[in-house]
């Protein structure tokens, strides 16, 4: 039913982010196959590393879902991830990969659609730039 | 690894009479009683050391303090690169520090397909020469002042004072849009294949650029260029030399003069600039061409110059702080006002380590050496 299509990681934070992504599943909502979930406890825990070891295992785009600003589970919700964010954003600049391979989305929890949406906004966003990458 | 065997034979490794003298002035093992380079030697030549794992290997800083001591020229840092390389192949998992995005950074840089744009940081009126045969290696200077921005880290500052003290001389140099990083931390973990990838993927730009001659302001990149990349793909017909090696004899010959800044400096030698490939003088002699700038010796300098306490983006932990903290004592003792490094790599560490003390090491500022020269032109 889903065509192959860009490989994307999503690390999705175990509370809103993954919630959203459950609740996609529930609805029966599709999106390709080629996306792969990576679950963790917080998107503070994911750093610029993750990120690029992704790239280098050939992931085309790397998605981090997370809770809105005001609503991370740890309460105090560090900024850490937008350093981060920001970080490799510049590092794949460097690298001549398009900034457009890494995006931060925070969505309220349940949010099927809206992860859908993002989902498939991001690969088509990807697939257009980078042709190759749909195959 | 047959060819493993060889270059542990190489390494002379079977002279060594198990003294402990590298023991003693290795500055890993000074505050790590579980690393000892004589019993690593030991245990891998013992005939039962087949298939255990030796998991101290990974903390050696390739400082090539031991090298300095041994009386038989056991080529230790040679010796732990190999083990390295042999226990990689057996599927050894390393721990990389920064989450491993700097090798991860490496591995990307080594696609066939990269097209960077990594020369944003140029400024306007630096001069490049496109039809010169001499090639200013960049080095991964803006990527390091991206990843170590948090750290304050100002590696292109070095390289854009590297570029104003040649256009001053009036060197021609010229710079390419897609050199990648030289490969060496990949190559001192032992990684022989994605420091091959590489190395090919520069050497083919070189030649494409009809590169004959190359200056550097990293040690690292020198070195690397210099020796590894001949010793892996056979002779380069490449003259590689470092910056101050380039600068030194201009400015002690007249041709190049500096301006003033009255201020005491002391200075790290770069491990691998140092005791790696014995260039001690140089720095020293930029530094002292500055008028009004006086040098003060830390208590280990030159051949017995302390480590910034890291390397090659491996195991960084409290011994590694420990190791750190000694060095910013003796430059306090030292008296001076700023800590000039060559390297963009002991400027990170060193930065780090400054940050993460909460005040209790020495607030003293870290320079670039050729950062600091150029500023002297101002
Ligand atoms: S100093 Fe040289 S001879 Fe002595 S133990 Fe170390 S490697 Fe062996
Ligand atoms: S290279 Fe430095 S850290 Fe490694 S064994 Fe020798 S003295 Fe110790
Ligand atoms: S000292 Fe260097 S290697 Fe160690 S944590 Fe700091 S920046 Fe990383």
């Amino acid at each position: 039913m889903n065509k192959p299509g860009a490989s994307i990681v999503v690390f999705a934070c175990n509370w809103d982010g993954l919630s959203c992504i459950e609740v996609a599943a529930q609805k029966g909502l599709s999106y390709p196959a080629s996306v792969k979930i990576v679950r963790v406890s917080c998107l503070s825990r994911v750093h610029s590393g993750l990120i690029l070891k992704a790239f280098e295992l050939g992931a085309n785009g790397v998605m981090l879902l997370g809770c809105s600003r005001s609503g991370c589970h740890f309460e105090i919700e560090s900024g850490l991830i937008e350093q981060e964010y920001e970080k490799t954003r510049n590092i794949l600049g460097l690298l001549g990969l398009r900034e457009k391979k890494l995006a931060l989305i925070r969505l309220p929890g349940g949010d099927g659609p809206g992860f859908v949406k993002q989902v498939n906004d991001f690969i088509a966003g990807i697939e257009q730039t980078e042709p190759a990458a749909a195959q | 690894m047959q060819n493993i065997e060889h270059e542990i034979k190489d390494t002379n490794i079977r002279l060594c009479l198990d003294c402990g003298k590298c023991t003693v002035v290795c500055p890993i093992a000074q505050h790590d009683p579980a690393f000892n380079p004589r019993l690593i030697a030991q245990r891998r030549l013992s005939q039962n050391s087949r298939g255990s794992r030796d998991d101290t290997i990974w903390s050696c800083l390739s400082c090539y303090m031991c090298m300095e001591r041994c009386n038989y020229h056991v080529k230790f840092p040679s010796f732990i690169h190999a083990l390295r390389a042999e226990s990689l192949s057996e599927g050894t998992q390393i721990q990389c520090n920064h989450g491993g995005a700097i090798q991860a950074m490496m591995r990307l840089m080594a696609r066939g397909d990269l097209q960077q744009k990594r020369l944003g940081w140029l400024p306007k009126d630096v001069e490049l020469s496109s039809q010169s045969d001499t090639l200013f290696f960049v080095g991964c200077a803006p990527y390091f002042d991206v990843l170590f921005s948090d750290l304050g880290v100002n590696a292109l500052e070095g390289v854009k004072g590297a570029l104003k003290l040649l256009n001053r001389a009036q060197v021609p140099f010229n710079i390419i849009a897609n050199e990648r990083c030289c490969g060496r931390d990949l190559l001192l973990q032992g990684d022989r294949k994605g420091f091959t990838v590489l190395a090919k993927a520069n050497m083919d730009e070189f030649t494409r650029h009809g590169v004959k001659k190359i200056i550097t302001n990293c040690p690292e990149c020198y070195y690397t260029l210099k020796v590894n990349y001949p010793n892996m793909l056979g002779s380069t017909g490449i003259q590689v030399m470092h910056l101050t090696q380039v600068v030194a004899p201009l400015v002690q010959g007249g041709k190049l003069s500096l301006g003033k800044l009255e201020k005491r400096v002391t200075y790290q030698d770069p491990c691998t600039l140092g005791r790696c490939s014995r260039i001690f003088n140089e720095p020293r002699q930029v530094l002292s061409a500055v008028a009004g700038l006086k040098l003060v010796e830390m208590e280990q300098s030159r051949e017995k110059a302390l480590c910034c306490g890291s390397n090659s983006w491996l195991q960084c932990g409290a011994v590694n702080r420990q190791i750190q903290k000694q060095r910013f004592a003796q430059a306090e003792i030292s008296g001076a006002e700023i800590l000039v490094t060559a390297c963009p790599k002991c400027q990170i560490h060193l930065r780090c380590a400054q940050k993460s003390s909460d005040g209790k090491i020495a607030r003293l500022e870290i320079l670039d050496l050729a950062s600091l020269a150029a500023q002297s032109l101002d």
